[in-house]
């Protein structure tokens, strides 16, 4: 395996960007700690995109990595476009959001976005579907100031009814009716991830989505050719290989949310392209409420074979 | 018709260039506007283009003491071209119209396993394209103008980017 794949370690982005669990204040973040970190994995590729990365006094300038950090999300947009997500997000929360309904909840759905970036799914969303015709308020939620409003900006220059809010995503005044997530759930790892689950057992919270890279031997490479062509920053580039090779498989993910949140039943969505054995890139760890299943079986239609077992 | 063939590819090549290079550098949306702007400069980057290949070889024939001589070689070596491009275009084409199938599947498809690839050897096919037109002519000339529109269609691509990589860094330190 090469060093830049190895899953063991975190990714740029994860590191260069620190902040305060609790103020959610931005901290200081030392190079030289990143370089260590990298330094650990023979990772040469990171170390020099690290180097790379301004400075004042050892500490990463953070106006720069800000500029970086939208470069690389204006570009992971471009994914999300090419791979056509808005619509894959759709085709499943429609069929959720029909099933919480059937079951009798009538009041506006909060659709929560859990480490939106910015914002590209809640826009998409808010921007393809007739949120009067389904009673649905979209709220993206992350812990990084600068990705927040980058995405509100962008809603209020479109006009979209969506809405960024930087914080934690399970407190209780954000709970959320759906809870969704694209390319997040691989960044918590071990107990991060039985925690991260944990947190969806709230009283309102009748769903979860959790849209994700999906592991299989060919992935990294396909993804090196892809970012490669693609991306045009080295972090992006580095980060986005990497993540295909952190990326949860199906049996830890179902492992996970069976522990941790037995409330909802556990499946995995899209796993396989129509009937052939070839795999998506993405797949979709969901999560619903028992006696939702019945019902979002029915209403999945024709797609209903792209559901794993849900229990 | 040799000629106005290549000019159509050229043409082609720049609007695809210029929906390329203005990818992953807008955030919003709804971006119908943004990508008619990128393909309209792309077009007029490969119009530029154009127009100074068509100058050299109007100078190249003006000054030829043998310009009937010149003209066969020329229109030999486009013609040889053509069968690099042609197929090239084709295949491109040919995906970009699978994108007209309403699955996503497809669509990520062509954009992953054939788009992406075939971006990825353009700067081959051109030059591939290029020699093997100028690799059976008689004259130098033919081969020298055959060189430099090769230089120009390599530079399109990277003048378009730049350009656009300067639009987006302005844009993103006025946020920051």
């Amino acid at each position: 395996m090469f060093p830049a794949w190895n899953p063991a370690q975190p990714e740029i982005t994860d590191l260069i960007v620190q902040h305060d669990p609790h103020t959610l204040q931005r901290l200081l973040v030392r190079k030289q700690d990143l370089l260590e970190a990298y330094s650990r994995f023979h990772n040469r590729k990171a170390l020099r995109a690290i180097l790379a990365l301004p400075e004042n006094a050892g500490y990463l300038d953070a106006r720069e990595i800000d500029v970086l950090l939208l470069t690389v999300h204006w570009e992971m947009q471009r994914l999300a476009e090419e791979f056509h997500h808005g619509h894959r997000v759709w085709e499943l929360l429609r069929p959720v959001v029909a099933s919480i309904r059937q079951a009798g909840i009538r009041e506006t759905l909060r659709i929560i976005d859990v480490g939106c970036g910015i914002g590209y799914t809640m826009r998409w969303l808010a921007a393809n579907i007739p949120l009067a015709d389904h009673n649905m308020e979209f709220i993206g939620i992350d812990l990084n100031a600068t990705l927040i409003a980058e995405a509100n900006r962008l809603a209020s220059a479109e006009g979209l009814p969506c809405q960024f809010l930087q914080g934690d995503a399970f407190s209780p005044e954000h709970s959320g009716h759906v809870l969704l997530s694209t390319g997040v759930i691989h960044h918590f790892r071990g107990n991060a991830l039985l925690e991260f689950l944990c947190q969806h057992d709230q009283p309102s919270t009748q769903a979860f989505l959790h849209f994700d890279f999906q592991p299989w031997f060919l992935a990294p490479f396909g993804s090196f050719f892809f970012h490669y062509l693609r991306m045009r920053t080295a972090v992006a580039r580095h980060d986005g290989v990497l993540s295909t090779s952190r990326a949860h498989d199906a049996r830890t993910l179902l492992e996970a949310a069976r522990t941790s949140a037995p409330g909802f039943a556990a499946g995995i969505y899209g796993a396989k392209i129509w009937s052939t054995p070839i795999p998506r890139v993405f797949h979709t760890l969901v999560g619903l409420r028992h006696k939702l299943v019945p019902e979002l079986r029915r209403h999945l239609g024709r797609y209903a074979t792209r559901l794993g077992e849900l229990q | 018709m040799t000629l106005l063939t290549l000019y159509l590819l050229a043409l082609l090549d720049g609007l695809l260039c210029g929906l390329r290079t203005s990818m992953g550098r807008c955030p919003l949306i709804r971006k119908h506007s943004y990508y008619t702007r990128a393909l309209f400069r792309g077009i007029a980057g490969a119009q530029v283009v154009s127009v100074l290949a068509l100058a050299a070889l109007l100078l190249t024939g003006g000054f030829s003491l043998r310009p009937v001589a010149l003209r066969v070689d020329l229109e030999s070596a486009a013609g040889r071209m053509l069968w690099v491009f042609l197929p090239y275009a084709c295949l491109v084409l040919f995906n970009l119209a699978l994108r007209l199938v309403p699955s996503t599947d497809i669509r990520s498809a062509t954009s992953v396993l054939m788009l992406g690839p075939l971006t990825a050897i353009r700067p081959l096919v051109i030059i591939v394209g290029v020699l093997y037109g100028i690799s059976a002519s008689n004259l130098l000339k033919t081969r020298f103008l055959g060189i430099f529109i090769l230089a120009l269609m390599l530079s399109l691509e990277f003048a378009l980017n730049r350009r656009a990589a300067r639009a987006q860094a302005i844009q993103i330190r006025r946020l920051v």
